[in-house]
Formats: structure tokens, sequence, C-alpha cells
């Protein structure tokens, strides 16, 4: 019904736009009035007009519609007769009225039930009709205003843009809007997990077993549970297991990454650049997964069979292996951040050095690279928070135990791993096992806002020097 | 009459396709100021960059004919640029101090070519380098400040303490003042007389009135040719070609 009222306002709107254009240029021609806009300004003043109101009234409507009708109809099962003692329990009945009515619940049903399916098919009916009447009178109560207002030959243009402004404005308040949702529901269950967990517990605790953690309901925990569950959510294991291979990843893509960031901005001629940087750039296409089977599939088993050769007990799932990917992922981010800023670097320095002498390399060193270094330190810092965040290549290849180590041919766990695994499958919503995924993801949004605050300001600290 | 320090004979310069320099036959005398003069483009910048063999860093730029100094084909392939650069300093149109300390913007030079072995001889290349750049006054007592932290014409001169601390014989100078106040400018050109009493100056300006301060020697270039040299007084007093007479009267350019 929705996508036919959608279809039916764009001919509309189509419609009149043709309309409006032609009528005001006949007008103006016949009369010889000076328009205040140009033709299609009006065409654009009435598709505006005729489709935002309708549309924004489709949208609330469809909002609030299943809302309204759900109370109705479970304040109508509770008139006939229905029992039910919390909201659970109502929603449960909701849903099979609805079933009922599409004809797809095969339980048994009994009076209650089929009068209260019948007058929701009646509910649903009167709801759908006068939304379809509703929407017309819209449409056609702001064709006659709209109408009204270039007749009047409105300065169509001016309101144009004022209506666009509003669009825009209203497309980046959604943007901030969804973020900050996102963020409030972070906070909000982890300080519900928090309630449950004590803070100091879980930033501090060695040891990370949530699966212990079966008790059903948060509020009635005995003081044994309770004891058990103090040291099943310890952060340390996963803090040091996702620093640990984030340090392994930087290893390779910090090097390399700079390395080949210096070929391509000092050395490489116009004619290599233009072919190397595309295929530098297409490692990041590279979705994450396929370097994560890669990582599992092929560089885990072969450094396990290299360590045996060497008389070493290698993990097939290793934090070198998952490091090694994860750097190899990165480097195009180093490299080409890094090409960015030493590009940056004005020629003037350049030429200072070698007009004393120096040679390429010795200006490279000594003069381009600190200048750009905290451009640099700017780019190694947002690689590290993406290999922090990284997820797939650390599931796929890292393993999922989380060991305290230090040795890098043991598995070891990270904490965007431990939040997959506490998510995928069946849950319930309210053990702190579930709850302490969104703690996880908590802390990890702060750390790495906090290292992207940091590299934005060292980036743009060093734009302000040379700009 | 003092000696040619740096001879150029049938110089030309190519950027790709166009050229910028035709057959110049410019001269430069020992512990002498030249001054080389002419509308933008003209070829000015492009000559004392081939003194020093800056053009090396252009891809697409070429040079052909002969330059030498003291005798040394400078556009010799098997040139040591390196050392060619030592013994020719140049300070650029912006004043360009490195991203570091005052002293170390200085001491760069020396560290690079292994002069100033101990810390002692380092500071006294710093000391005397500032004192003949008339900064060390201004900045003895912060050293280690950035040298970007100094003012416009201090920052010059700091350039100027740079080029000279390798010990060079020959300055070249693209139009240092051109981004400085007249203040800072009197300074330049104050020292640029107390300098040529050691070395070998070349100046590329675009003011007149400094070209006859500063030099003994003027050269005029118009589209990339050398139209008139000769003693300054005598260029601007009485030049022989009817161009540079237009172009000091500023007739044109």
């Amino acid at each position: 019904m929705n996508i036919v009222l959608i279809f039916l306002i764009t001919i509309f709107s189509v419609s009149l736009f043709f309309y409006g254009k032609s009528k005001t240029k006949t007008i103006s021609i016949k009369d010889n009035i000076k328009l205040n806009a140009l033709p299609k300004f009006y065409g654009y003043y009435l598709v505006l007009w005729c489709s935002i109101p309708a549309l924004v009234f489709l949208l609330v409507w469809s909002l609030f519609e299943p809302v309204i009708i759900k109370s109705i109809i479970i304040e109508t099962a509770a008139n006939q007769g229905a029992i039910f003692s919390d909201k659970n329990e109502a929603n449960l009945i909701y849903e099979k009225i609805k079933a009922i009515h599409l004809g797809t619940y095969f339980g048994d049903i009994d009076s209650i039930l089929r009068e209260s399916a019948l007058a929701y098919a009646k509910f649903i009916n009167l709801f759908t009709n006068s939304k379809v009447v509703l929407i017309f009178g819209i449409i056609i109560a702001s064709i006659i205003y709209s109408l009204k207002k270039i007749k009047n030959n409105n300065k169509a243009r001016d309101d144009v843009e004022v209506i666009l402004k509003g669009l825009l404005f209203v497309s980046s308040l959604i943007a901030i809007l969804t973020t900050l949702g996102i963020i409030f529901s972070l906070l909000f269950e982890s300080i519900k997990f928090f309630s449950v967990i004590n803070v100091f517990d879980y930033l501090f605790g060695t040891n990370w077993s949530p699966q212990r953690a079966f008790v059903r309901d948060a509020s009635s925990i005995t003081a044994a549970e309770f004891e058990e569950l103090k040291d099943a959510f310890g952060f340390i294991p996963l803090i040091a297991g996702t620093s640990f291979i984030a340090f392994i990843a930087m290893l390779v893509a910090v090097p390399i990454g700079l390395f080949s960031g210096i070929y391509m901005a000092e050395y490489a001629s116009i004619k290599v650049r233009r072919i190397s940087k595309p295929i530098i750039e297409i490692l990041a296409g590279i979705p994450t997964v396929v370097y994560g089977f890669f990582a599992a599939l092929t560089v885990g088993p072969f450094f396990r069979q290299v360590g045996e050769n060497l008389g070493l007990t290698v993990s097939s799932e290793s934090a070198l292996a998952a490091g090694l990917i994860m750097g190899i992922m990165i480097i195009p981010y180093v490299s080409s951040l890094s090409d960015d800023v030493i590009n940056s670097v004005p020629q003037s320095l350049r030429d200072g050095s070698y007009a004393v002498g120096a040679t390429k390399s010795e200006t490279i060193k000594q003069v381009v690279i600190p200048a750009a270094l905290p451009g640099i330190i700017g780019s190694v810092l947002l690689a590290v928070s993406r290999a922090i965040g990284e997820t797939m290549i650390v599931v796929m290849a890292a393993g999922l135990a989380a060991n305290l180590t230090i040795n890098p041919l043991e598995s070891t766990t990270t904490i965007t791993t431990q939040i997959v695994m506490i998510l995928v499958g069946d849950q319930e919503f309210d053990s702190p096992k579930t709850q302490s995924a969104f703690a996880l993801g908590l802390t990890l949004f702060i750390a790495t806002l906090i290292l992207n605050y940091i590299a934005q300001r060292a980036v743009k600290k060093y734009r302000e020097k040379y700009d | 009459m003092s000696n040619i320090k740096i001879k150029s004979k049938n110089l030309n310069v190519y950027y790709g396709d166009k050229q910028a320099l035709f057959d110049v036959n410019l001269d430069l005398n020992e512990k002498e100021v030249t001054a080389l003069i002419g509308p933008s483009g003209c070829g000015k910048s492009t000559f004392i960059r081939c003194i020093n063999r800056m053009n090396d860093v252009i891809d697409i730029c070429k040079v052909t004919g002969n330059i030498e100094m003291d005798g040394m084909n400078i556009n010799d392939k098997d040139l040591d640029v390196v050392s060619l650069r030592e013994r020719v300093g140049m300070v650029f149109q912006k004043p360009n101090p490195f991203p570091k300390s005052i002293y170390d913007n200085i001491s760069y030079g020396p560290k690079i070519h292994g002069k100033g072995e101990t810390k002692s001889e380092l500071d006294q290349i710093v000391e005397n380098s500032l004192k003949k750049s008339a900064l060390w006054e201004e900045v003895k007592d912060r050293l280690d400040e950035p040298g970007t932290s100094l003012s416009g014409g201090q920052q010059q001169r700091l350039c100027i303490a740079r080029a000279i601390s390798v010990n060079p014989e020959v300055i070249l100078m693209d139009e240092p003042c051109s981004a400085l106040d007249p203040i800072a400018t009197a300074k330049i050109e104050e020292l640029i007389d107390e300098l040529k009493k050691t070395y070998t100056i070349v100046i590329v300006t675009h003011s007149m009135a400094q070209a006859v301060r500063v030099s003994q020697k003027t050269g005029f270039f118009h589209l990339g040719k050398l139209i008139e040299v000769g003693k300054t007084e005598k260029i601007f007093k009485n030049p022989d070609n009817k161009m540079t007479q237009d172009y000091i009267t500023g007739r044109f350019g």
C-alpha cells in the first residue's frame, strides 16, 4: 500500500513540475509579466510542496500506526476477557492475533482470539483507508496552496533554496542523531553490565571466561554466584591480546608502508607513480574476510609447519599469523597517508638542503621526514586504531581462548573477537554475558576515539605549519 | 680588474620543449656582487640555478653549453654535485629554514660534509656563520629555539648563515629580499656589502634600486637572452641597448 502511495505521489509531483513550468511560461508571455524566477523554479517549487508534506505524513503515520493499533487491540482483547499478567504476555497475545489475521497461526483458536482477530482486521482496514484519504487530502491542500503562491509570482527561486536548505539540515541531523543513538545504547547497556560487575573487576581482572555467566536474572544473584562472576569478566587478557596483535601488525605495516610512501613521494617517476599507487590501493579494497581466510588457511598452517621443522610448538591459530596479515592489510593506509604528508612538505625545504650540498637520502632523512613527522605519526595512529578495531582477521586467525601471553606463536584473542563470540547465536539480552559485549564495545569505542583524536590533532598541527 | 670566477659560454637551458636560456655568455668576477635584472620569466633564476646545478632537481630540464668555475666544467656529467654545492651556496626567494633549531639549521651543512668533528668546532662554525650574517647578537641566547620562530628578515639571514656555514666561494641569491619589508631588506643589503669581501655573490633582483645599491656589475636578461652586461654605473646611467634603457626607466617589465 505504501509503495503504491509513494508511486502516486511521485507521479503527481512529476506532472506538476511540467504543469508549473509551462503554466508560468505562458502566463509571463501572455501578460508580459517579468517573473521573479526562471519557470523551472516554479516547477521545483510545486514538486517540493506536493511531495514533502505527503511523504513526511506517510513516514510519521507508518511509525505510529502499529503502536496505536497494538494498544487498541490489546485493550480489546482484555475487554473480551483475555488474561495476561505482564507486558511480555500481552505482546505474545498480540502476535497471536496478528498471525491469525494473516492466516499463519496453527495453534488452538478460542473465541477471545477470534473476536480480537476480527477487530484487528477491522482496525487495519480503517487505518489504511483513512491513511489514503488523509494523504490525498494533504496532497490536494498543498497543491492548492502552492499553485496560489506561484500565481502571485512569488520568489520561487529563493523559496526552493530555503526548502532545500531544510532538507540538507534534516539529513545531517539524522546522521548525528543515529550516531548519538548508538553511543547511548552502548552506554546504557554498559551501565547495566557495570551494575552487576564492578568496574574495577572488569578493568583490572586477568581472567576472561564469560561462558561461566549462566545466571539468568541479574537481579537475583546469590553471593556464591557473584563471587564466581567477579573474576569471569577480566578485561586485561583482551586488551593485552588486542595490543599485542596490533603491535605485530604495526611492526609489519609501519616500516613497509612508510618506506613505500617515501619511495612514492620522493623517488618514483610520474609514470611509476601512476601505475603503482593504484596497485597499492587495491590492497585496501580487498575485503578483510578474504585476508582472514588467507591468514587462517594459508599463513597459519605455514607457520605451524615451519615451527615444527624448527622444533617449536606453534599453534595453528597464532597471534603472529593474525598480526602479520593485519599488518599487510594496513600497509596501504600507512603508505598512502605518509605519501600525502611527505608530498606536502614544501619543495623549498628540499631545495635548501640540496643547496648546502646534501644528497637526496640525507635530505629525506634529516629534513623531509622531520618536517613530515607529525603527519606521519598521525597516519600511524589512524592505522593503529584500524588495527585495534579490525575483527574478521582475528576471528579467523588469532583464536578464541583468552590467553594472557606474550608468545606470538600461541593463540590469543582480541576485544572484537570476543564481542563476536558473545553475540553470535542465541543469547539472553539481560544476562551479564551479553551485556559484557556492550561494555567491550564501549571500551573499544573510547580507545579508538582517543587514538583518532590524537591522530587528527597531529595531522592538523602539521597542516597549520605549512599551509 | 678582478679575476673571473665563473664563466659561461653559449649556455642554453631547455625545460622540455621550451628553451629558457639562449646562448648566454656571462662572466662573474671574484669577490664582487653581480646583479641580474629583467622582467619575470626572463631566465635570471634559471641562469643562477645552473651555477650550482640546482636544475638537476627538475626532471625535464636540460642544460647545454659551457659553464666554468676556476676552469672547472660545472656541466660535466661526472662532476660531484655535492662538492660543487659545498663551494656554491644559495639563498632563496622565500626564507626556508628547516623545521629544526637555529643551531641545527646552521650545523646541518657542516655535519653533512664532515666539517666540525667535535662539538666545540661545530659551536665555533655556528657562531662564526651567525656573526657573518649579522644575526649572532639577536639569537645567541636562544640557539635551541626553532628557526621558524624568527621574523621573516631574521629567517632570511639565518638562511644566509646556513649558506656560509659550509664556507663556500660563491653565494647565489635568488631575489632574497622579495618577501621582506624595507628595514629587513636594508639589513640584508648591508650584509651583502660585508660578504662581498669574502665571497663572490650573484643576486637576482626585481628592484633596480637594489641592483644599484649592492652590485658592481649588472646583467640585463630579456626572454632568455642576456641583452646587456657591464658595470652597474654604466648600465643604469648610459646603457648601450635601447631595451635596457626602456627597462630601467620603467617603460616595460
